[in-house]
């Protein structure tokens, strides 16, 4: 470090200039590279929703896919949901440990789980961040959210069609999992429903 | 110094990790599994070995009084531009990122070098000094990553070793602890132990 003396002046003019020149290059960077992650973004909420009804699909194809296969509509209080041709997926909204959890639940006609895919913007990898693993969403299939939505707890009973092996080391975000689900249920209690009378 | 002791030393009797004991937050955090590992000590290494450069190349020009300050708007800068490109070329990898970005602002590791190196340093030694000591931080973080997902999930980079050896069967399992990161710290203890017996100059009196 050089024993110079620095005024007042100096330190506030280089602060002020190193801050503006840091602040413009990631600007430029920023606004040039967005259109990019965006549809990055876009690209990868179609291919989390064909996941739920099978459907493995790449970055490129998942926009062509996703027309084929997925109808977007809204129940009547506004909230959005998708349908496929044997049922709904519905979207879930939630808090993990360290921030947003989110995930696609795919019902048959009778509101049983025949897929699911969860993803997470900071949950612990190795932990919470196994929410996100196809070995979690698995545990989903075969569930059902008719009567009572699913939740997760420790020693899942394989037969009961409500609970879901929690993580290990990942309570908080299980429970996040678990108020997700919950709160899904109830908001789209009448679209399930409705849609059991329909059939009946 | 010599230059090739910038680059050799960080890896065992100047080690980051072992020896400055910088950066151990990180390394507890994210060495569950291999592949978050591997990437953050990529990323830990390009961001040191680029502020380093940056830092010591402004260093006449610092202002003493608010050099910490001057050191972090670089390594943050250099950060967010890492994940932005990352997040539009490479979105995959920046997915497993995402999580340490804040994490590799904050490391003692970057800070530490800038402060005790760079400040003081010519830049080509400096760019040396920050290689070196990413890759002495590597080096220990891919060690803990990999004995934590082989003995934590019985899988090395998401692939299932364990179940493919056919241990399950004969009654093995996964060590749950190795999942946590308690174990994390202890694994480094067993290291710098190991480390200190190797190096009895090391061991304070």
């Amino acid at each position: 470090m050089a024993k110079k003396n620095f005024s007042n002046s100096y330190i506030f003019i280089y602060s002020a200039v190193l801050v503006v020149v840091a602040a413009l290059i990631l600007t430029v960077v920023s606004v040039s590279l967005k259109p990019m992650q965006t549809k990055n973004q876009q690209a990868e909420t179609k291919q989390m929703i064909l996941k739920t009804i099978g459907i493995e699909s790449t970055r490129d194809n998942a926009a062509k896919l996703y027309a084929q296969h997925i109808t977007e509509s809204t129940t009547p209080s506004g909230l959005p949901y998708y349908t496929y041709s044997e049922g709904v997926i519905i979207p879930l909204k939630g808090t993990g440990l360290w921030g947003p959890i989110w995930g696609y639940l795919a019902l048959d006609g009778s509101s049983n789980v025949v897929g699911a895919v969860f993803d997470h913007k900071g949950e612990t990898p190795g932990l919470g961040g196994e929410i996100a693993t196809d070995k979690f969403a698995h545990r989903f299939i075969g569930k059902t959210m008719d009567e009572h939505p699913i939740y997760l707890t420790k020693n899942a009973e394989k037969d009961n069609p409500y609970q879901v092996d929690a993580i290990s080391g990942g309570t908080m975000t299980s429970n996040g999992v678990t108020a997700m689900l919950e709160k899904a249920f109830f908001d789209y209690r009448d679209l399930t429903e409705e849609r059991e009378e329909d059939e009946q | 110094m010599k230059n090739t002791d910038l680059i050799k030393l960080p890896f065992s009797k100047n080690n980051p990790i072992l020896v400055q004991v910088l950066g151990v937050c990180s390394c507890l955090a994210v060495t569950a599994q291999l592949k978050p590992a591997v990437v953050m000590a990529i990323s830990v290494t390009v961001v040191v070995a680029l502020s380093n450069l940056i830092i010591s190349l402004l260093r006449n020009t610092i202002p003493p009084r608010i050099r910490i300050i001057v050191q972090l708007v670089v390594v943050s800068t250099l950060v967010v531009l890492v994940d932005q490109v990352l997040k539009a070329y490479m979105y995959d990898v920046s997915k497993q990122l995402s999580v340490f970005v804040g994490l590799i602002i904050t490391n003692c590791i970057v800070m530490g070098r800038l402060e005790a190196f760079a400040m003081v340093q010519k830049p080509w030694p400096s760019l040396l000094d920050g290689i070196g000591n990413g890759l002495g931080y590597s080096v220990i973080l891919i060690t803990l990553g990999f004995v934590r997902e082989l003995f934590g999930s019985g899988t090395l980079w998401g692939y299932p070793v364990v179940e493919k050896l056919g241990l399950y069967s004969i009654g093995y399992e996964n060590n749950g602890l190795m999942i946590m990161p308690p174990m994390a710290l202890i694994l480094v203890g067993l290291i710098i132990w190991w480390h200190r017996s190797r190096n009895k100059d090391l061991v304070e009196q």
